[in-house]
């Protein structure tokens, strides 16, 4: 019996009762404070660019100095004195002979003129068989107006199809996380001075449409759990809302585990064989996102969502009922609620009016664990679910919608 | 629901896909050559064509601005190819750099500049450049009337209110045939020389000069009209030297010499440098088909103009390009073919009119005619070129059109090829990664869901295998790259694919908490899961959908492999695994919880179920 309490076997069975949507203040707080961080790193330390945005140099080396292995250990030799290195290198040939073409980051001209003469004299050829050149970057400012102008696009769309599918809070609130989750990720970069590639913004990407990925499934929850909530006195939407986040918590968390699962293998491989380069940007980039779109889409998404909720009329009306009625039941019921995991930071949730009685979701944590699989309320699954393990569908179904 | 039947149609998909993958237009080889998808640069190296900017005849670098907007026009067109990760630079100030996937690609055109004219045409002479012959140049056409047809092969022809069909051009199967002696009377239009003209030109002006002897010049200059040499041999004596100049000297004479020196062929003037012909403001000498020289008026009507260009095909099934144009563009264009079809001033010589006695107006791209089609009425339409195209041919000067022409002229060099930048240690890496993630997220699915994680191994594999056909079917088509980005990004949504696998099982742990039957369970599971499943894929498909219409380049490439990833995704969930999950819920089995981990919800729950009865009753 032990075993079957552990917070795993709780959490599969989604009844950690966390209290996730009691605690949003602290979420605020510490998002808010991240968030400050990271824009201010964006703002003031930049992204380091790689020369697929910045530009860099390019030098061109004959082939009679060996192999190209050998030309880029001598190249970075070379470069090592001016602070640069070989990003990549190629072997060009056409009928004008063959020569090897290293790419490296950016230097000014005197620089490059250095590097050149040290080449040379590294390479033992004569200055004149060593031609430099500035490259530009291959990755336009087109390009990456356009991605962002697609980004914007894609959001208004996003926006629209959520507020349909769901309502136009869940949409707010979806985006809301989803540009957290944007901000944090970038942040992250900027701080830690991971360089930008474009394999860097093509991950970034990616964890758009994750992230949502994420969201949706946690609101499709509470959309669920919530449904025809004003119906019934037992729960006020932000009981219901993290009673959703935690039946869906096992889901968020496998999907994000299954999602990062072949990003980790990327990274190791990236990081730990090959040392840097594309995979190691990517698999970078997308663990950090995905981790993020798992912890937005918890942390700031249901919340934020129970935040606007609460301030409409009739989800705030029905909240004063709610509590009015606990009210009423008196000390009865209360030994059940109050009693077991009135956390502090529900305490200070009762001096907010539109959410009254956060220690009740503190209350599903412990005690509540027959109130799990509940569907939209606690009262109706009372005779519904199941002593029964097999055939006991028929009352269920009868009574859901 | 019919479980065998969605399968039947998934082995279906899967069959008819490997049957293109090895059978369909450009698959050859052995089988290992038909399985292999198109990787990128970064992977199998490519092909390299270098172009250098000419800056028309006096050879100074272009400025930056023009040398970076003249790179995204390149990179636009290179696009245009396909989903194709090509790399386009600018390296030191005048050049720049294409890189496309595959070697021996044909790149030579990307660098044309496109620059798009519409110009009456004033004359016509030989431009055979034979020198003393004594019959007019060969013909396959009666030459009586002295009205050259428009050459055979390429004919514009306006749409919009023309009646015409391309009757101006057409019917001559054989050359262009003015004869240089039926032109003799036209009015020399002694302006078009005169403007002023760059300091370095004038010195490249004398430079010839010197070439062909002051004699040549002298008498060039005296000419008129277009010299008939076989009347007089003294003259086509003098002016021999011009046979020998170069194309880059051709250019740089006025154009009434170009057109009127007999001795200056069409290949001399064919091989001009480009934008050779490019000033809208001068008249300009151009042959067509490699025997007629036209001289054309200046350019009232340009690339500029045209606000869009597309290929079509037109009545009688030839590839076109058609063409709109700005509404400024749309005004100049129907004055411009008023101008050609009342002939105004006379300004078109006889032997330049067509067969119904209207001026033509010809098509100038670059330095070539594409066609010079007979004005048959005003038009106020729309336009469009023919000239005997082909779909891709079509396409691609579509493309340029719209793309809009580069302020740049260049040569290309000789194209080259390169290596991997990252090669075949990467791909290899890529592939490892590929494979332990796949490990990893199996053993986590067999770990989590015990015997069920069989269904997720097998949907992965069937996902992979989709998913490869498809690139390789995609590679074939529409050129689609495969990076060493892209494989990660394959990897990654593989992953996401078994993410709908999750979230379809925790609702049927749900549902068999709740205390259904397994077959219930599933079905019910399934209508609640699919609502999420699709609307989260739904998200995705419209974020790939809306970067693959809005963006460029890498990211177009980057959208194209998302989307694709994630419709397979749903074809496998609907295909796939909602049929083996609803014929492995008859068995005996399901609930095990030493086969599915389903039933694990289960006897946790009645015990407790045992203790918490009372007091929750009481509540309710």
């Amino acid at each position: 019996m032990a075993a079957e309490n552990s917070l795993a076997s709780r959490l599969y069975r989604g009844e950690a009762g966390l209290n996730i949507v009691g605690r949003r203040k602290m979420w605020f707080t510490v998002a808010a404070v991240l968030v400050v961080i990271a824009l201010g790193s964006v703002i003031f330390n930049r992204f380091s660019l790689g020369i697929e945005f910045a530009g860099g140099n390019s030098f061109q080396v004959p082939t009679s100095v060996g192999t190209m292995a050998d030309a880029e250990a001598t190249a970075d030799r070379a470069l090592s004195a001016e602070g640069a290195h070989v990003v990549t290198a190629q072997k060009v040939g056409g009928a004008g002979g063959e020569f090897y073409e290293l790419r490296t980051t950016q230097l000014d001209a005197e620089q490059a003129e250095a590097v050149r003469l040290a080449m040379a004299e590294q390479f033992g050829v004569d200055p004149a068989n060593i031609s430099a050149n500035r490259v530009s970057e291959a990755w336009g400012s087109q390009v990456t107006s356009r991605a962002l102008l697609g980004l914007v696009i894609f959001l208004a769309l996003v926006t629209t199809y959520l507020a349909f599918r769901f309502e136009w809070k869940m949409a707010v609130a979806a985006l809301f996380a989803l540009v957290m989750n944007l901000i944090l990720t970038a942040g992250i970069y900027s701080i830690v001075g991971f360089e930008v590639t474009p394999s860097t913004i093509i991950g970034f990407l990616t964890i758009l449409g994750f992230a949502l990925y994420d969201v949706v499934v946690v609101f499709d929850k509470v959309q669920e759990n919530t449904r025809g909530i004003t119906a019934n006195n037992n729960q006020t939407y932000g009981e219901a809302a993290n009673l959703a986040v935690n039946q869906s918590l096992m889901r968020s968390l496998n999907t994000s585990v299954v999602a990062l699962l072949p990003v980790g293998g990327i990274l190791f491989i990236g990081a730990g064989l090959l040392g840097a380069g594309t995979l190691k940007d990517l698999g970078l980039v997308l663990f950090v996102g995905m981790a993020m779109a798992f912890l937005t889409s918890i942390m700031l998404a249901t919340p934020l969502l129970v935040v606007l909720k609460n301030r409409d009329p009739r989800i705030m009306a029905h909240n004063k009922r709610v509590e009015a009625r606990r009210g009423a039941m008196g000390e009865t019921p209360a030994t059940r609620a109050g009693k077991t995991a009135a956390t502090p930071a529900d305490e200070q949730e009762d001096e907010e009016e539109s959410e009254p009685v956060p220690a009740e979701s503190g209350a599903l944590a412990g005690a509540a664990a027959p109130k799990v699989g509940a569907r939209p309320a606690g009262k109706r699954s009372g005779g519904a679910r199941g002593g029964r393990p097999r055939g006991g569908n028929r009352p269920g179904s009868g009574k859901r919608r | 629901m019919r479980p065998g039947r969605q399968l039947a149609v998934l082995a279906g998909m899967l069959v008819v896909l490997y049957l293109l993958v090895f059978f369909s237009g450009g698959a050859s080889g052995g089988w290992k050559d038909r399985l292999e998808p198109r990787l990128g640069l970064d992977l199998v190296g490519g092909t390299r064509l270098t172009l250098e900017a000419t800056n028309t005849i006096d050879g100074r670098a272009p400025t930056a601005a023009n040398l970076e907007r003249a790179r995204q026009i390149i990179e636009s067109r290179v696009n245009a190819y396909g989903v194709a990760e090509a790399e386009v630079v600018t390296e030191g100030d005048r050049n720049i750099v294409i890189s496309l996937p595959g070697e021996n690609r044909d790149l030579s055109e990307v660098g044309s500049a496109a620059e798009l004219r519409f110009r009456k045409v004033l004359k016509v002479a030989d431009g055979s450049g034979a020198l003393p012959s004594p019959a007019p140049s060969p013909t396959a056409e009666p030459t009586a009337s002295g009205t050259p047809s428009p050459d055979g092969t390429p004919s514009a022809t306006p749409d919009a209110k023309a009646s015409s069909s391309p009757s101006a051009g057409g019917q001559g199967g054989g050359a262009p045939t003015p004869t240089p002696s039926a032109t003799p009377s036209a009015a020399p239009s002694p302006t078009a020389s005169e403007e002023p003209v760059p300091q370095s030109i004038e010195e490249q002006r004398q430079a010839v000069e010197k070439k062909v002897g002051a004699e040549a010049w002298a008498a060039a200059e005296g000419l008129q009209a277009p010299a008939d040499l076989s009347a007089d041999p003294a003259l086509a004596e003098k002016l021999k030297p011009f046979a020998e100049l170069t194309g880059r000297e051709v250019a740089v004479l006025p154009a009434q010499m170009q057109f009127n020196v007999p001795t200056i062929s069409c290949v001399q003037l064919d091989d001009r440098p480009p934008a050779s012909i490019s000033n809208p403001e001068v008249q300009v000498v151009s042959c067509e088909g490699g025997y007629a020289k036209n001289l054309l008026d200046v350019a009232k009507v340009l690339g500029t103009d045209v606000s869009s260009a597309s290929a079509v095909r037109d009545q009688t099934s030839q590839w076109v390009v058609s063409l709109n144009f700005t509404s400024s563009g749309q005004e100049k264009w129907t004055a411009l073919t008023r101008e050609a079809f009342n002939n105004e001033g006379q300004a078109c010589d006889a032997s330049a009119l067509g067969d119904e006695g209207k001026c033509r107006v010809a098509v100038v791209l670059d330095n070539a005619i594409v066609s010079s089609p007979q004005i048959q009425g005003v038009l106020t339409g729309n336009s469009q070129i023919t000239g005997n195209f082909s779909n891709a041919e079509a396409a691609e000067l579509a493309g340029f059109l719209s793309y809009g022409a580069l302020p740049v002229t260049f040569e290309a060099q000789e194209s080259q090829n390169v290596t991997a930048t990252l090669g075949e240690s990467h791909l290899r890496a890529g592939l490892l990664a590929a494979g332990i993630g796949m490990l990893l997220v199996i053993i986590y699915s067999f770990f989590y869901y015990r015997l069920l994680g069989s269904v997720i191994f097998a949907s992965l594999v069937l996902s992979a295998m989709l998913l490869f056909g498809a690139l390789v079917v995609l590679g074939r088509q529409i050129g689609f790259t495969l990076t060493l980005a892209g494989i990660a990004g394959i990897i990654v949504s593989l992953g996401v694919a078994a993410d709908s696998f999750v979230i379809y099982f925790e609702r049927l742990k749900d549902e068999i908490r709740e205390g259904r039957s397994p077959r219930s369970a599933v079905n019910r599971a399934w209508v609640r899961a699919r609502r999420t499943i699709i609307s989260a894929n739904l998200i995705t498909i419209l974020s790939a959908l809306t970067l693959y219409i809005v963006s460029v380049g890498t990211v177009k490439g980057f959208a194209f492999a998302l989307g694709l990833a994630t419709v397979l995704d749903l074809v496998v969930v609907f295909l796939f695994r909602h049929p083996m999950m609803a014929m492995l819920a008859r068995s005996r089995a399901f609930l095990s919880p030493r086969v599915s981990g389903l039933g694990r919800v289960l006897p946790a729950r009645s015990s407790e179920q045992a203790q918490s009865r009372n007091p929750r009753v009481k509540e309710a």
